[in-house]
């Protein structure tokens, strides 16, 4: 009986695993084909002199770059990319430090109304930024902060705190505690235990909820779009919703101009992407 | 308790200090506007009356929610449309995350590479992803457009206008571009333990079987969460209407609802925005509700593992 069983079991196996085998190779052929065909169809679009003569998938009759060259000569690139590039930067510093200092208190010491600081922050996962429009749109211009990056800033630091707290805090709850007490008895008060002990040893946690951050920052478009009105203070991400009227029916700049917009995140991704798919990951997936 | 006491003020401030600053940024970024917007959406605040909101009186304090229920065109469109979204989230996104996480977690030639293609357009701002698919779908150089031409000849309009193809078009914009979500599903595959793999293995369960049976339900913790995300990602949309269709064809969204009334508009009207918002908040909530309803009852039942086999 059993040794019948164990036969089937194997027949199985081989059958299972070719079937296994054709639906991971279909996975993966739609998941590449997913992700290049829209940015394929870009690059290829750039370089067509006249996108409309040739459209779709038709291959551009020679190599045109003008859009290209007008679009460093005449946008000024850098400009955007070093105002998101400062925005989310701050923005990530500011609130991954504020949000590691909470996340250790909560995570290692008792007090009163511990519970509700974690019910609070919990519940700002619930609430739709985009519910919250005019009264942070409001509370920006009283700030006298309208159509400044400081805004963008101050707006950041403070949204999405739970994600950061919680993948902070998972972090600091798996260090043990006899690292705290052994900085104790050395003679460290509780801002130096944290600073030269915790914090560093969590530093793969804060490094996840940073770049997730980061990201998050990087690609933000609501908030960017509604207190920035400054062609000279836009992010990258704002820029774009001019494109559609500063470019009207030059669309080989159009095309040029979105390549060179999109391609600094994609060419640090793929230097960096064992660390990003590492972060992402939670740690879990060696890139 | 000496030394508790010596040290209770020092731990208290130590406390104090390290809280506060997240303290500061909850009360201005959440618990302000959130009040804010709950008492304003009883209030005649638009346009005429920037500065000092006026509370209707007890009688008419529903009169926002009167309007934004009867009379505001967009409204149940809007939440027709999010609502389907925030479904179509959870029905599309997180099978298809799931099934290319498992893909990425088998060893196979080219995973890798993959893999890290596939993250690619998670890396690209959602506004970029929007202008790019208003090109793809565009009538005169797009490659939507000369694919309908080969079964009807004579389409000429852009999808993005015709209602009906102009939801499912918005909704193919983002959709398929699970990358941050397959991610995180994998790091979780990856965390099962090898040993459980094995005995699944040796009960005769391999391949997908083994996922469905094993895997799966090992991972269930991060699919609710990404379930939640996904859901409450959809019910969201804001920048995909605005870049491919700025609410034309039937696709308006919650958000876009909330951003027309509130600062587009010419006539701003902040009250009955925050009236919208209120409803999205709690909509928000149900949802949250509804997906860990339906996770505690499918898992609930103790599964029986790959022992069917």
């Amino acid at each position: 009986m059993r040794k019948n069983g164990q036969k089937v079991s194997k027949n199985r196996m081989k059958k299972d695993s070719k079937a296994t085998r054709i639906v991971t190779v279909i996975c993966l052929c739609w998941a590449a084909f997913v992700a290049l065909v829209p940015l394929v169809w870009l690059l290829l679009s750039s370089f067509k002199k006249d996108p409309m003569a040739r459209p779709g998938f038709m291959l551009p009759e020679s190599i045109y770059l003008e859009g290209y060259i007008s679009t460093f000569r005449d946008l000024h690139v850098m400009r955007y990319f070093g105002n998101s590039l400062l925005i989310s930067f701050v923005s990530v510093v500011i609130s991954i430090v504020m949000i590691s200092m909470s996340a250790y208190v909560v995570a290692r010491l008792d007090f009163k109304g511990k519970k509700l600081v974690n019910v609070m922050l919990y519940s700002t996962m619930f609430i739709p930024a985009t519910a919250l429009t005019y009264p942070v749109y409001n509370l920006v211009n009283k700030l006298h902060l309208y159509d400044t990056r400081g805004a963008l800033i101050l707006i950041y630091s403070c949204s999405g705190l739970a994600v950061s707290f919680f993948v902070i805090k998972n972090y600091y709850m798996n260090i043990p505690k006899e690292m705290e007490d052994a900085a104790r008895i050395d003679g460290c008060g509780y801002v130096k235990t944290w600073q030269k002990v915790i914090f560093p040893m969590a530093r793969p946690g804060i490094m996840t909820a940073g770049v997730l951050a980061f990201l998050n920052n990087w690609n933000e478009y609501y908030w960017a779009s509604l207190v920035l009105i400054d062609r000279e203070k836009l992010t990258v991400p704002a820029l774009l919703s001019t494109f559609t009227t500063s470019f009207r029916t030059n669309y080989n700049g159009l095309f040029s101009a979105m390549v060179v917009i999109i391609l600094p995140p994609v060419i640090l991704y793929c230097v960096f992407s064992k660390f990003f798919v590492e972060a992402l990951s939670g740690g879990a997936v060696k890139g | 308790m000496n030394r508790h006491n010596r040290l209770g003020w020092r731990r208290k401030g130590f406390i104090f200090a390290f809280l506060a600053p997240t303290l500061i940024a909850f009360v201005i970024f959440y618990l302000y506007p959130i009040v804010t917007v709950f008492v304003t959406s009883f209030c005649k605040w638009d346009y005429t009356n920037i500065n000092a909101p006026e509370f209707f009186g007890i009688k008419n304090m529903w009169d926002n929610y009167k309007y934004i229920f009867h009379t505001y065109p967009y409204f149940w469109e809007a939440l027709k449309n999010s609502s389907l979204w925030a479904l179509l989230g959870v029905a599309i996104q997180i099978p298809i995350a799931t099934l290319i996480a498992l893909a990425f977690s088998r060893k196979m030639k080219g995973v890798k590479l993959i893999r890290n293609i596939y993250i690619i357009p998670n890396m690209i701002s959602t506004a970029a992803m929007g202008m790019i698919f208003l090109q793809l779908y565009s009538p005169l150089y797009g490659v939507v457009n000369p694919i309908i031409k080969l079964f009807n000849k004579d389409f000429k309009d852009s999808i993005l206008l015709l209602e009906g193809p102009a939801f499912w078009a918005m909704t193919a914009a983002y959709i398929f571009f699970t990358g941050t979500t397959t991610l995180m599903i994998l790091g979780n595959i990856m965390a099962v333990p090898e040993e459980v793999r094995e005995a699944a293995r040796l009960d005769g369960a391999s391949g997908l079987k083994q996922d469905w049976y094993i895997t799966i339900p090992m991972i269930k913790e991060t699919l609710r969460m990404v379930c939640i995300l996904a859901a409450t990602g959809g019910f969201l949309l804001y920048n995909e209407v605005y870049f491919l269709t700025k609410g034309a064809a039937g696709t308006y969204s919650i958000s876009y609802v909330i951003r027309e009334l509130a600062i587009t508009s010419p006539r701003t009207q902040f009250g009955r925005a925050n009236t919208v918002a209120v409803v999205q908040i709690l909509a928000g909530m149900l949802i949250i509700v509804i997906i860990n309803m339906l996770f505690n009852l499918t898992w609930k039942r103790p599964t029986k593992g790959g022992k069917r086999s």
